[in-house]
């Protein structure tokens, strides 16, 4: 055990994969081999110092650290702060970003193998630059670096999106989702403007007036619900699906997406200021809840499945926030980040086998990919919130939460989701794992080797441990935890087991058709319909690109068209004067004995 | 003789001389023109110095007259350039700077 002060170690898990990143995008990339093996050492070294810190902290729980530089020096004051604040809640986050990402690194050498040596040094340049931007973001002490951090992380959501450009629906993902993520990254932006000019810092403890309170923390929510994918503004995350599935699994699902819950968590003493914004949040959570588990029934794609998932998990934890319980929300951050990566990187060695995303495609890949199916049905009944399992726990605690909050129309909502969730999840396994082959590529599936065996199987013992983890969480953030069992829990849990069994009556023994569910139809094509998409793209070609249109026209004609003007008169007046000049040396004597004779004149008469 | 006449004399002379400029084609008429004027100078100076005493104005006159054999050279010169290049000396011809 090196003894090391707790800031090295922290510089240490920040800087190594930045310096990983620069290395291999100036000098690496072109040998992917060497590229990978230096993003892990470096995404390794994040993991160790991480863990560290982790059981330092463990020990003394309420410590905290912060040490800042001065940035942007302004006379004598200090208009900002650049550093790093070690806290429970931060190391918590560090943990969970570097663990995930360690095991999605190991597991996409496997996955993207295939992929060309340029191609393969490109990806980890991008993850290493992930890591270091979320672990920027985590380690913020104020709100001006996890915005920083912030932007990163929505940079680098692009640039892996957009992974496969040659694909033309992967470059349109990825511009759709940067264009989605800016637009709300506008309220990050003006939260950020409204609170500095309020309380002259960026600070998040910082005690504002109701009304300015409200317009913080509902400016900065709109952020969140661009980066955590809330109704309406979910629409690029199901797109995000078309970069490398374990993208999709450290990004779309474990980590980046989250950090919009982090940014609630970190900032939760505004938050609490704002008792109006908490509500908007429970409400439009548990709406996100149910709207993306009714369209996760209807997928057909096994990624959009748990796309869609992810939007609604998201949910729960908005949701469970905007109840005031920051230990739901961020514990269910922290459960579903491990059970989620577990299902993408399940459904990744799923597509790697089959080489589709379609469900169609798959079917009886329990016969021949065992390990993947056990660690995938693990992911899928914590999912479901099988009790036992992290889901189960995390899940259970929003649930309580919001009904000791008397918050019963959220409640409903969500109670609804559960029941959902399960039925989808139990959908995806049946399709997939169970019955008959569908395609040759099942027939001749197969497990992958280490590389891609070995996160899933770390991944599913989290999935299964990390629950019972609850109460030394708790002592981490500052809150407390006792597990009991009440009557909404019991309640949760009996339409998740519920929700299980009728999708095994429905794809599993055929006992109940899905004739059976025609009352339901038009709830079916209006999830597939994917209207919100439809009302973006509306609102985009109307109003984006009728203000785009307005100002292209003021540019082109107004302002062009006043430099066109002088350019033109020039011309013409030029035209007309080059006559003077006919080369003819008379007429130039003539001009100057005329003008003489006028200067004469004038000075005779004048 | 009053000064007059020969300020009248002179100003005959020198319009001639800018009438022979600005009609002339022929580059040595122009030359012959300019040649003029400046005599026509010569004899305001000349007239001028008899006129009001000393000897100044002689002593210029005499000085522009080797100046304008100066100018007669480099201006002959020109028009040998012009015929050399152009088996021409009409500089009606030569208008390649026209705009």
């Amino acid at each position: 055990m090196i003894v090391l002060p707790p800031l090295v170690w922290a510089l240490l898990a920040l800087f190594c994969p930045l310096l990983a990143a620069i290395f291999i995008g100036l000098f690496a990339r072109y040998s992917g081999r060497f590229s990978s093996w230096l993003s892990l050492a470096a995404v390794l070294t994040s993991l160790g110092a991480a863990i560290t810190l982790l059981r330092a902290q463990l020990a003394r729980p309420e410590r905290f650290l912060e040490e800042t530089v001065r940035w942007l020096p302004q006379g004598g004051e200090t208009l900002a702060e650049l550093g790093i604040r070690l806290d429970g809640t931060s190391i918590t986050m560090l943990v969970v970003v570097t663990a995930v990402a360690t095991l999605v690194q190991v597991f996409s050498l496997e996955y993207m193998q295939e992929e060309s040596s340029h191609a393969f040094g490109r990806y980890f340049g991008y993850h290493s630059l992930f890591v270091f931007s979320m672990n920027l973001l985590v380690l913020a002490p104020n709100l001006l670096q996890l915005f920083l951090g912030w932007e990163l992380v929505g940079l680098t959501s692009y640039l892996l999106i957009g992974f496969y450009w040659r694909k033309p629906s992967a470059a349109r993902a990825a511009v759709k989702a940067f264009w989605m993520t800016k637009l709300a990254d506008m309220g990050l932006v003006l939260g950020l403007v409204v609170l500095f000019t309020h309380s002259g810092g960026f600070s998040w403890t910082a005690t504002l007036t109701p009304e300015v309170a409200t317009w913080v923390s509902g400016l900065l929510f709109l952020a969140v619900m661009g980066k955590s994918a809330q109704f309406p503004l979910h629409v690029w995350l199901p797109d995000a699906m078309e970069g490398p599935t374990p993208v999709s699994a450290l990004l779309h699902a474990a980590t980046m997406v989250a950090a919009g819950v982090y940014l609630i968590v970190r900032t939760f003493p505004l938050f609490e200021q704002a008792p109006d914004t908490l509500t908007v949040m429970t409400y439009l959570g548990a709406f996100t809840a149910l709207f993306a588990a009714v369209i996760a029934v209807v997928q057909t794609d096994i990624k959009k499945v748990l796309a869609y998932s992810t939007c609604s998990q998201l949910g729960y934890m908005i949701a469970a926030l905007g109840a005031g319980s920051v230990m739901a929300g961020y514990f269910h951050l922290t459960t579903h980040a491990c059970f989620k990566a577990l299902l993408f990187l399940g459904a990744g060695a799923v597509i790697h086998a089959v080489h589709s995303n379609e469900l169609s495609k798959m079917g009886g890949l329990s016969r021949s990919m065992k390990l993947t199916t056990v660690t995938f049905v693990i992911g899928a009944l914590a999912l479901a919130g099988v009790p036992g399992l992290a889901g189960f726990f995390s899940k259970d605690l929003i649930l309580e939460t919001l009904y000791e909050k008397r918050l019963w129309v959220p409640l409903g909502l969500l109670l609804a989701a559960a029941g959902l969730t399960a039925f989808y999840m139990g959908r995806v396994v049946l399709l997939a794992f169970f019955g008959e082959p569908r395609s040759r590529a099942a027939e001749h599936a197969h497990d992958g080797d280490a590389a891609m065996s070995a996160p899933l199987i770390a991944l599913a013992v989290a999935t299964v441990g990390v629950g019972y983890a609850a109460s030394r969480f708790a002592a981490l953030i500052g809150a407390s935890y006792a597990f009991h069992v009440g009557p909404v829990g019991v309640l949760g849990t009996a339409l998740g087991l519920g929700g299980l069994a009728l999708a095994y009556m429905v794809y599993g023994s055929g006992a109940v058709r899905l004739e059976s569910f025609a009352l339901l139809a038009p709830v079916g094509r209006l999830a597939r319909s994917g209207g919100v998409d439809r009302a973006w793209q509306y609102g985009f070609r109307r109003i984006a690109l009728g203000i785009a249109a307005a100002v292209g026209f003021i540019d082109r004609y107004v302002i062009d068209g006043f430099m066109n003007f002088l350019g033109w008169g020039t011309i013409v007046l030029a035209r007309r004067l080059r006559r003077l000049q006919t080369g003819n040396v008379s007429d130039y004597v003539l001009a100057v004995v005329v003008g003489t004779i006028a200067l004469v004149a004038w000075g005779l008469y004048g | 003789m009053p000064l007059t006449s020969v300020l009248l004399l002179s100003m005959a002379l020198f319009c001639i001389g800018v009438f022979g400029v600005l009609s002339r084609r022929n580059a040595i008429g122009i030359l012959l023109g300019v040649e003029l004027m400046a005599n026509a100078v010569n004899i305001n100076l000349v007239a001028f110095s008899r006129f009001q005493g000393g000897v100044v104005g002689q002593v210029f006159a005499v000085f522009a007259i080797a100046l304008t054999v100066a100018e007669v050279v480099v201006g002959l010169a020109l028009v040998i350039l012009l015929y050399r290049s152009r088996k021409d000396v009409r500089v009606d011809e030569a208008n390649a700077l026209s705009g």
